[in-house]
């Protein structure tokens, strides 16, 4: 019995897969060199954005069956933490002035003070720890519930750090958000990696967080975790009579994925250079992360680049509405026709309808996710031949 | 010597009593089975003594040790392991990562994980279906995966509930034969069974709950006698 290894759960990759794995790896190294739009490389660090989101929620809610409706808190926290440090960092003497008085009377002025000395980078690293400590502190208080309750739970939360953010003025700058007009010089010791003069450093960024998320996933399949994650998913009743540690290991795979899921957050926040709670901690991020995962297919390492795959170009072309436009510059449609009308007044309007609608298909005609569909068809083919 | 016992325990859902003052003792290497009419408080007992619920009364010693508020993970780990009466496969894992997930409970290599999977696999006779997803097997072989992925555990008390309902006679024979052959193992076993023909077989000693009291206690052919255990399988005037 073959089958494609590399994309379910089982243990082995076959080497054609893994072929096939090394030399889009190369391609992708190359991609920058080889394209030269901007544009594209903007796709591309949007892809990579959306794997490395889907890839860590895919620890939790894919391999332990946790589905934390609330991955935004981790990605705030990765966000807010790179976006406090790095602007702290840049405080000018004025600033500082003025925050010597406030911090007589304000911890959180206080702190900044002192953020005022880090490096500005180390605001990924306060970002993970961030992230850390809410996981725990989250799986501490969600994880007495199960299904349903769980998921209502994790989204309570999620909603209470983004309030939290928002009123925490003194050091988020509140509903204002937090702008970067410059980033710092990517450096390591003197010698001065990048400056970030152009997008080419986000996409080898994305493209390197991209393989560490799948390399941890890889990690965690062909672990001891992997299995007892995935038992505790199939059934966890049955799991704890076998001596699983429920609450070690549900909180072991949150922390996991909140550490990952921050680290999207800091690239986020470095690559648009703004950060405000409702771009980085609201629910529909959270729900977007979900979606990554279940539309490409859980439980799978690949199953979220799939996801992304799928999503990026689809809210892309129907948010630039490429097809409406395409088809009048075709000359296929008369844009004075009524249907011409409708493609670009009220089409162009409806995109996220349409994106909604499009995710409901897929999710009623492939409840295994996009990859689990193929896997299906293909073994179908098998099937049929043999 | 004896491997459990069973003090006092008690087990109460609202004024409800599953288990009053059950008391008895299972020997090292005896099966014991457990029997009782519907409700009669036997799989409530089991959960007790795995620790999926605390007693409110009495007390559970196992190995010369109080197992009284320990988690179920824990219960394992200190050798005590339970199979359902509703079997619990991981559906969506092959039969031999469902087995894995109970050698991985004393190891941390896959690879030895999988060899004693193998051995287990090899014990219950599931050895063609090694790769097959756990949710497509028929119940019968559900019966046996349950058995094998508990006994990867390394179990010294097993405590099988109801591992021949649903089971046509002849995968029935096949279950005892494997009870037997675990018993040659030199594993104590606890079991709930509704076939009165299989469990008198099998059984060393049988406890009879009635109402989530103890009935009767003895050897299968004392139990068949007790006048009290026939009326309250049979009712009475």
């Amino acid at each position: 019995m073959t089958r494609f290894s590399i994309f379910t759960n089982r243990r082995g990759a076959s080497p054609l897969a893994l072929i096939a794995f090394v030399v889009i790896v190369c391609l992708l190294f190359a991609f920058p060199s080889l394209v030269e739009s901007p544009y594209s490389r903007h796709i591309m660090v949007l892809l990579f954005l959306s794997t490395i989101m889907g890839e860590s929620w895919n620890i939790i809610g894919g391999y332990t069956g946790q589905y934390s409706v609330g991955h935004a808190a981790y990605f705030g926290a990765g966000a807010y933490g790179t976006m406090i440090v790095m602007n702290a960092s840049q405080f000018d003497a004025d600033k500082l002035l003025e925050l010597q008085d406030l911090a007589k009377d304000s911890r959180l002025s206080s702190l900044l003070l002192s953020a005022h000395d880090l490096h500005p980078w180390t605001g990924v690293l306060v970002g993970m720890v961030a992230a850390l400590l809410l996981s725990l502190i989250i799986g501490s208080i969600c994880f007495r519930l199960r299904g349903p309750y769980f998921v209502l739970a994790s989204i309570a939360v999620a909603e209470i750090v983004r309030i939290t953010v928002l009123n925490l003025a003194d050091l988020t700058q509140g509903a204002e958000g937090i702008l970067i007009s410059t980033l710092p010089p990517l450096t390591i010791g003197n010698t001065v990696i990048t400056d970030f003069s152009n997008n080419v450093p986000f996409y080898y960024i994305g493209l390197l967080l991209v393989l560490l998320t799948i390399f941890v996933t890889w990690l965690v399949q062909n672990s001891k975790l992997g299995y007892f994650f995935q038992a505790i998913r199939e059934d966890q009743d049955a799991a704890h009579s076998l001596g699983i540690s429920l609450t070690f290991h549900k909180n072991a795979a949150l922390a996991l994925s909140a550490v990952l899921t921050s680290l999207a957050g800091s690239f986020y926040a470095i690559y648009i250079k703004f950060v405000d709670p409702t771009t980085v901690l609201s629910l529909d991020l959270s729900v977007q992360i979900v979606l990554i995962s279940i539309i490409g297919g859980i439980g799978t390492i690949f199953g979220p680049v799939v996801g992304a795959l799928v999503l990026v170009p689809l809210s892309e072309v129907l948010r630039s509405n490429l097809i409406g436009e395409s088809l009048i510059s075709s000359g296929m449609v008369n844009s004075d026709s009524a249907f011409g009308h409708f493609l670009t007044e009220n089409l162009s309007h409806a995109h996220v309808l349409i994106y909604g609608i499009l995710v409901v298909v897929v999710i009623l005609f492939m409840p295994d996710g996009v990859l689990g569909f193929f896997k299906s068809m293909v073994a179908k083919k098998r099937k049929e031949a043999a | 010597m004896a491997i459990l016992e069973i003090k006092h325990v008690s087990k109460f859902f609202g004024g409800l009593a599953a288990n009053s003052d059950v008391s008895f003792q299972l020997e090292q290497g005896m099966i014991m089975g457990l029997i009782g009419p519907n409700g009669a408080g036997k799989t409530t007992l089991f959960n007790c003594i795995t620790g999926y619920y605390p007693p409110s009364r009495g007390e559970i010693v196992f190995d010369g040790r109080r197992m009284n508020g320990l988690q179920p993970n824990k219960v394992c780990k200190l050798g005590m392991v339970r199979t359902w009466q509703k079997v619990r496969p991981l559906a969506k894992m092959s039969v031999v990562d469902n087995v894995m997930v109970g050698a991985l409970c004393h190891t941390n290599s896959l690879k030895k994980a999988r060899e004693m999977a193998m051995e287990q696999i090899r014990v219950v006779r599931l050895e063609h279906r090694t790769d097959f997803n756990a949710g497509g097997l028929p119940i019968g072989e559900r019966k046996k995966l349950e058995v094998a992925r508990v006994l990867a555990t390394q179990p010294k008390l097993l405590l099988l509930d109801e591992v021949m309902g649903g089971l046509n006679p002849a995968e029935s024979e096949e279950v005892i034969q494997l009870i037997l052959d675990i018993r040659r193992l030199g594993i104590t076993q606890m079991v709930i069974e509704h076939d009165m023909k299989a469990i008198m077989r099998i059984s060393d000693r049988i406890v009879v709950l009635n109402s989530g009291e103890k009935l009767a206690e003895g050897a299968p052919g004392e139990i068949v006698k007790n006048p009290e255990v026939v009326a309250a399988y049979l009712g009475s005037e």
